[in-house]
């Protein structure tokens, strides 16, 4: 029990370190997949929704304060996004969630919400547009995100599919 | 009603949990600039950042050359030289030796390397891997051999937070170099936008901006970048200003602080606009 919890924990300072050193090197034009999202995701895919709101308040909350930005931005929208990805537990269906293609689409549509929450609460520019926020700080991260996904669907074991 | 209660509970437990886990994110987001928030990031950020200059040393460990360092601080020195003698081209000779301007050119440089980015629309901030053991403070602007990437946030023994151009939360008063005209430069998530400067001024594309010399914040004549677009609003009575950086902030490395101390009163009441 103590291991399940601690493993995203453990999975997590590399995919940080990643997050805050190698990932901004291949940004395009400030958008950039969040790979500690995706750890969220597998997971709350993985122990379900409960689960997965209390890994993204954690996760956010370290995220945040490890990387020198707003202290409750990530907390917000890793919880609010995690609850959502928590809609597509199903103890009979994890495997097809993580393991085909199905896990992309939760990915894109889970990940967007993440970035777009993420910008709308972090955001001080009162004069930007909802439609703008949406495409580029929502949609397009969370395509960029969906991108870093496909090594899991590709390399987790499949079992009866 | 204790059964019933525990009922409601069981059946929307995850509703509740949202709501609370959602509650207190916002709540902590709004006690952003208190001191427990700042201390617990401090903490945080000291520890971590080393693991974060680590990889990136191993990174950069075909690149490193302590030579280049010397060099880009005399590059950073030019740069603000030659904008210096710029402005002296634009003005009058006659004026210009009788206003007292601050050479920003003598100011003391400190070398920082970036260890850690936070990339995202809105919130650009950088780690760097100089701290209060190195005498930087709060407020100190951050130049690169370009011109200005950002202003020193937060100060760990070891480490900084850089918050850059790129960040919503950042606002720098600037001058338009040629025609002597001022106004606020802010990120609105895409571009550098300078709003509402009044039509009657001739601003033209490719004019120089620069920090002004009524910010606290930075010292004067800085260089910012070049007026890249000009749109008028419905009326046509004034422009917002899309500007081009001279600095390649996504694409910066090695950054500079400059060791000014700015005045203590006026700047943190314009830390305090800021938060």
């Amino acid at each position: 029990m103590i291991i399940q919890n601690l493993k995203p924990i453990l999975f997590f300072i590399p995919l940080a370190v990643i997050q805050l050193v190698i990932i901004p090197l291949i940004s395009i034009s400030n958008i950039a997949p969040n790979l500690v999202f995706i750890l969220i995701t597998y997971f709350t895919l993985k122990h379900g929704q409960v689960y997965g709101t209390i890994l993204g308040f954690i996760l956010g909350l370290l995220l945040d304060i490890i990387s020198g930005g707003l202290i409750g931005a990530f907390m917000f929208s890793f919880t609010l996004s995690a609850f959502v990805v928590g809609y597509f537990y199903g103890e009979n269906k994890m495997d097809i969630n993580i393991s085909s293609y199905f896990f992309l689409f939760i990915l894109f549509i889970c990940g967007s919400i993440n970035s777009f929450l993420y910008a709308v609460v972090s955001n001080s520019n009162s004069n930007v547009s909802l439609f703008f926020m949406l495409l580029e700080e929502g949609i397009l991260p969370g395509l960029y995100t969906t991108l870093f996904g496909l090594p899991i669907v590709i390399f987790h074991p499949k079992e009866g599919i | 009603m204790r059964k019933f209660l525990r009922r409601i509970v069981s059946i929307y437990k995850e509703y509740l949990l949202l709501i609370v886990l959602s509650v207190i994110s916002l709540t902590i987001l709004a006690q952003n600039e208190k001191p427990a928030a700042k201390h617990l990031k401090t903490f945080a950020l000291g520890n971590f950042a080393v693991l974060n200059e680590i990889t990136n040393s191993i990174i950069s460990i075909f690149k490193n050359d302590e030579s280049r360092d010397e060099l880009r601080n005399e590059n950073a020195h030019l740069m603000l030289e030659l904008n210096r003698l710029r402005k002296y081209k634009a003005e009058n000779e006659e004026l210009t030796s009788l206003i007292t301007f601050k050479d920003t050119s003598i100011y003391p440089f400190v070398p920082a390397k970036i260890i850690s980015k936070l990339v995202t629309k809105s919130q650009g901030n950088f780690i760097i891997n100089r701290g209060s053991d190195n005498e930087i403070k709060k407020g100190m602007p951050v130049v690169n051999d370009k011109g200005l990437v950002g202003l020193i946030m937060d100060v760990t023994e070891n480490y900084s937070v850089v918050q850059t151009l790129n960040n919503s939360n950042l606002s720098v008063a600037i001058t338009l170099q040629r025609i002597n005209v001022d106004g606020i430069l802010s990120y609105d998530g895409n571009n550098l936008i300078i709003k509402d400067i009044p039509t009657t001024y001739e601003v033209q594309i490719g004019d120089i901006i620069e920090t002004s010399d009524f910010s606290s914040l930075f010292p004067p004549s800085i260089p910012i970048g070049i007026v890249s677009k000009k749109e008028s609003n419905v009326l046509g009575l004034l422009h917002n200003l899309t500007v081009e950086p001279f600095a390649k902030i996504a694409a910066a490395n090695n950054l500079f602080i400059i060791k000014i101390v700015p005045s203590k009163q006026i700047n943190q009441l314009e830390m305090n606009l800021m938060k």
